[in-house]
């Protein structure tokens, strides 16, 4: 029966993605796309409740498979509900751009390829749906914005999603090779292919997670994607290449060992580290969105090396607490990620801005718009009782754990506690300036001051996912107690409450603060008494100047002179001279990547000197490619014959 | 209910009405020590009573926001302080008593001071809560390593076992325990925006760190926003007592012994304001960040067994 409706569902998926071909109507296609990724998602959500798994189990064979347990389950909800209000959304936003009937196709491929990875059950079937999930969305890119800087960010994309991905292929090949995806395990091969599966996997799903160092291509090509797409790239794509990880390290590498909870801790931490301290110094909404992706994922990636190490220092209740916290946050992240972009969408279209310095006031002109972004923005702050709290708190107190329980992996949890404590108040910085550059105080730019509410279907979207995120906050216990139950060999003490109680803590009762919070909001505004004084922003006596108004540069200057070490400002300061006056006086400041001037760049200097050397082999004349060939055919006669002999 | 449990209740309920108080006794303290005769320590009452018949402001071009963080912030607060216990059988208020909640929800109150400086656009506003979150940065790391410090002994974050855990004498032999008292120190400091970190008592523009978005707020907002400031100072006195400082295990006798030391501590802040001068801006984050390393070796001692 569920079985039957997953398969219904994807085949209206399927349907709608090729409705466009037929010449339907794009509202209809997407209509069709909506319904049958709803059945999908349904269906993973009574299978994630508990119900039995269904379709075949993993095989190391060829013959293809498909099925849900209940870890496909839980992603099959995350992809339906981040993807169904972007789906909405997209009915607003596609109609009237560019080649929107093959936009739309490839959105609803891209969803099927999406639903394939998590569903397929055997080593080709899985490969072959994670390649479509890296191409068809360049594909759409390219489709809707055939540009040259889009065509260059599409291409470093590729370059490093497939040179990287050479690890998946790898890591999944020699576990189907050896039968571990059968049942086998791979423990039994000896410690040497296990670190090499396990660093294969960490490069090949970490390259498409967007985990530092194979990051870069992440803020380059996601805020170049239609918002509906960046939606969906940044809120679900990178969270099924975690999928991956998880299935390898949690289900095939059982019990993984503790070096690689001690890996992913660290490198989650670097990502988290590396990622928002990214997203403080960027002047594009959609950038700074991106490289927020960044930090997300590294914080997911944190809690899962948690659940490993304290698998490891015999805490059983405590990692599944870590593994079920690290799949919370990548729901929550879906939702606010998403909800973000599609706010970023429509204030691109409603202001013709793309820079956060040039918006402000949005709060007033787009009032729904304004408010869902505000929402999802304190949501991804990390400031209770919104999601992105819930799941950041239950994440620090896994570490906090992991550090408590002694073990090998106690001193490293306790040094990435500290740091994920303060990527958590760099994201607060990060996103107080957005929220209040974006939506508070005054327009800073002509568009911004035109700016009028968007069309219904765009501002469905992103309400719908803004509802999600209060939902979420407010009754977390009901979401968590699932996902404690996925982990094999998983803890059974699941929360009860709507709050969230576990032994170690002293609990979340967000209805409790939730009370506490409003209750004492309300009745202290309404205390506040009917007297007001209409007055100008007083600002210590000095007259309001729209030129003296703050910028993002500003408000994290303290930040960036404290972090000297990381965050490098260049300046410059140009003096224009006339006969010794001073006529003009040019000042810029810029924050270049670390990553690019001191990995990238160098790497392909090296690269295009070896290409350099390469190329001297090619002269272009008969006979030295002859010689060529007969000096490798004398060479290849001698191996055999040593070989042979 | 027992009669710990009622007394603990009652004395932090009160401690609602009675916050004001602690950053009251620091300027009576702090005047005598500098040889004036300053005000008493009611002074914040008669401050709030005053700012309670004034009629609030609604500067020009702001929006809902600035209307309703005076109020959001005090109810934060409120919050937090029903959080933070005075002994280990604190009534839960219906709002736990975990130390990280506890975070969160002063990190709400942070954030969102913040935004209303966004929504008047004043500069000094926004100076201001930028320098305030910039220190909270390193911050919020200091703060995640002394709790995790103060949970080691227990292995719970629960603020009422990490309480137990402090109480008596066994504890002090631990090097972890120093070092989280040397870390909550600094916290105490940051967060109550006392020297050497922040100077409470000018409004000298260029110099502020907690008091730059309040400059824009009169009347009943202000009044809510200056209770906060002292409840701030309740909590996290009542925080270093609990979790760091001597005391015994006793139900009764404990919270008692916590009520004590927080009066101590005026003392104790009154001194660091008389013979501290203010640090250097950019001074402070390279401290934050010498004192959490300093909370990580305890940690390590903890690990390898030292002292347990």
């Amino acid at each position: 029966m569920i079985g039957l409706v997953a398969l219904i569902g994807v085949a209206m998926l399927a349907a709608g993605a090729l409705a466009p071909c037929a010449r339907i109507p794009v509202a209809a296609a997407l209509w069709c796309q909506g319904i049958g990724l709803a059945l999908a998602g349904a269906a993973g959500a009574v299978v994630l409740a508990g119900h039995a798994a269904v379709g075949s189990a993993f095989r190391s064979g060829i013959h293809p498979g498909v099925g849900i347990d209940a870890l496909t389950g839980f992603f099959l909800v995350v992809i339906a509900v981040a993807a169904l209000p972007v789906l909405v959304y997209a009915a607003g936003y596609l109609p009237g751009t560019p080649r929107e009937g093959a936009v739309v196709g490839l959105t609803g491929a891209f969803l099927l390829a999406l639903v394939g990875v998590v569903c397929a059950r055997d080593a080709v079937g899985f490969l072959c749906c994670w390649e479509l999930m890296t191409i068809l969305p360049a594909t759409a890119v390219l489709i809707a914005r055939p540009d040259a800087h889009v065509r260059r960010a599409i291409f470093e994309y590729l370059a490093i999603t497939h040179l990287a991905g050479v690890g998946v292929w790898i890591a999944v090949l020699v576990m189907a090779e050896r039968g571990v995806l059968g049942g086998a395990s791979l423990t039994a091969d000896g410690s040497l292919v296990v670190a090499g599966v396990g660093i294969a996997a960490l490069v090949g799903f970490g390259a498409k997670a967007g985990l530092v160092p194979l990051h870069v291509w992440l803020p380059r090509t996601h805020p170049v994607a239609p918002s509906h797409l960046s939606a969906l790239m940044s809120g679900v794509m990178i969270k099924v290449a975690l999928y991956g990880l998880i299935r390898i390290c949690f289900w095939w590498m059982t019990p993984a060992p503790v070096w690689m909870g001690i890996t992913l801790l660290v490198v989650g931490a670097i990502s988290a580290l590396g990622g928002i301290s990214g997203a403080l110094v960027q002047r594009e909404l959609k950038r700074l969105l991106a490289y927020s992706s960044i930090e997300n994922v590294g914080i997911i990636t944190a809690g899962l090396g948690a659940s490993i190490v304290l698998t490891r220092a015999g805490n059983p209740t405590w990692a599944s607490i870590a593994f079920a916290a690290a799949l919370l946050h990548t729901l929550n992240h879906a939702v606010m990620k998403a909800g973000l972009f599609l706010s970023a969408g429509s204030i691109e279209r409603a202001t013709g801005e793309h820079l956060v310095d040039h918006l402000g006031g949005l709060l007033k002109r787009m009032p729904w718009t304004g408010a869902a972004c505000g929402v999802a923005i304190l949501a991804i702050a990390g400031v209770p009782p919104l999601n992105g709290f819930v799941s950041e708190w239950l994440i620090l107190e896994s570490l906090l754990h992991a550090g408590v329980s002694g073990g090998t992996g106690a001193v490293v949890s306790s040094l990435v506690l500290a740091v994920v404590a303060a990527t958590v108040g760099l994201a607060l910085v990060c996103f107080v300036k957005l929220g209040g550059l974006a939506l508070l105080g005054q327009p800073r730019s002509d568009g911004a001051r035109g700016a009028t509410e968007v069309d219904r279907p765009m501002r469905i979207g992103v309400v719908a996912l803004a509802v999600m995120c209060l939902v979420l906050g407010v009754v977390p216990g009901v979401v968590l107690a699932p996902l404690m139950r996925i982990l094999p060999g998983g803890s059974e003490g699941a929360p009860h409450a709507l709050g969230i109680w576990l032994p170690g803590t002293g609990g979340l009762p967000v209805i409790g603060l939730v009370v506490v919070l409003v209750g004492g909001t309300v009745l202290l505004v309404r205390a506040r008494g009917p007297r007001t004084a209409p007055a100008p922003v007083w600002n210590c006596g000095q007259v309001d100047e729209p030129a003296l108004a703050w910028t993002g540069a500003g408000f994290t200057s303290a930040l960036r002179l404290s972090f000297r070490g990381i965050v490098r400002t260049e300046r410059t300061l140009e003096r224009d001279h006339d006969a010794g006056i001073v006529q003009e006086v040019r000042y810029t400041q810029a924050v270049p990547n670390l990553f690019d001037t001191r990995v990238y760049h160098p790497l392909q200097r090296v690269a295009l000197e070896l290409a350099h050397l390469a190329r001297r082999l090619q002269s272009g004349s008969l006979p030295t490619y002859v010689a060529y060939l007969v000096g490798l055919l004398i060479v290849l006669l001698v191996v055999a014959r040593l070989v042979g002999g | 209910m027992s009669a710990p449990e009622l007394v603990t209740g009652i004395i932090m309920l009160a401690a609602i009405a009675a916050a004001p108080l602690v950053p009251g006794l620091i300027q009576q303290h702090k005047a005598r020590l500098q040889g004036r005769v300053g005000t008493t320590a009611l002074q914040p009452y008669r401050d709030l009573r005053r700012l309670w018949r004034k009629a609030v402001v609604q500067p020009a071009g702001t929006s809902v926001v600035y209307v309703l963080v005076p109020a959001m912030c005090a109810a934060a607060l409120l919050a937090a302080l029903l959080i933070t216990p005075v002994g280990p059988s604190a009534p839960p208020f219906g709002v736990g008593h975990d130390a990280l909640v506890l975070v969160g929800v002063l990190a709400l109150a942070r954030c969102i001071v913040a935004l209303s400086a966004w929504d008047t656009g004043s500069g000094f506003g926004l100076m201001s809560a930028a320098r305030d979150l910039t220190f909270a940065v390193l911050g919020e790391a200091l703060i995640a390593l002394v709790l995790l410090l103060a949970a080691l002994p227990v292995g719970s974050t629960d603020l009422r076992a990490m309480w137990l855990g402090a109480a008596g004498s066994h504890i002090w032999t631990a090097p972890a325990h120093w070092c989280g008292l040397v870390g909550m120190l600094l916290i105490v400091m940051m967060e109550t925006g006392r020297q050497p970190i922040d100077n409470p008592d000018t409004h000298l523009e260029l110099t502020m760190v907690h008091e730059g978005p309040l400059l824009e707020y009169a009347g009943r907002d202000l009044a809510y926003l200056q209770w906060s400031v002292a409840a701030r100072h309740w909590i996290v006195l009542v925080l270093l007592a609990g979790l760091f400082l001597p005391h015994p295990a006793g139900a009764l006798i404990g919270p008692a012994v916590v009520v004590v030391w927080v009066v101590v501590l005026t003392v104790v802040l009154a001194l660091i304001e008389t013979f501290r001068a203010k640090l250097r801006l950019l001074v402070v984050p390279q401290l934050t960040a010498v004192v959490s390393l300093i909370g990580f070796v305890g940690v390590v001692s903890w690990v390898i067994g030292l002292g347990r």
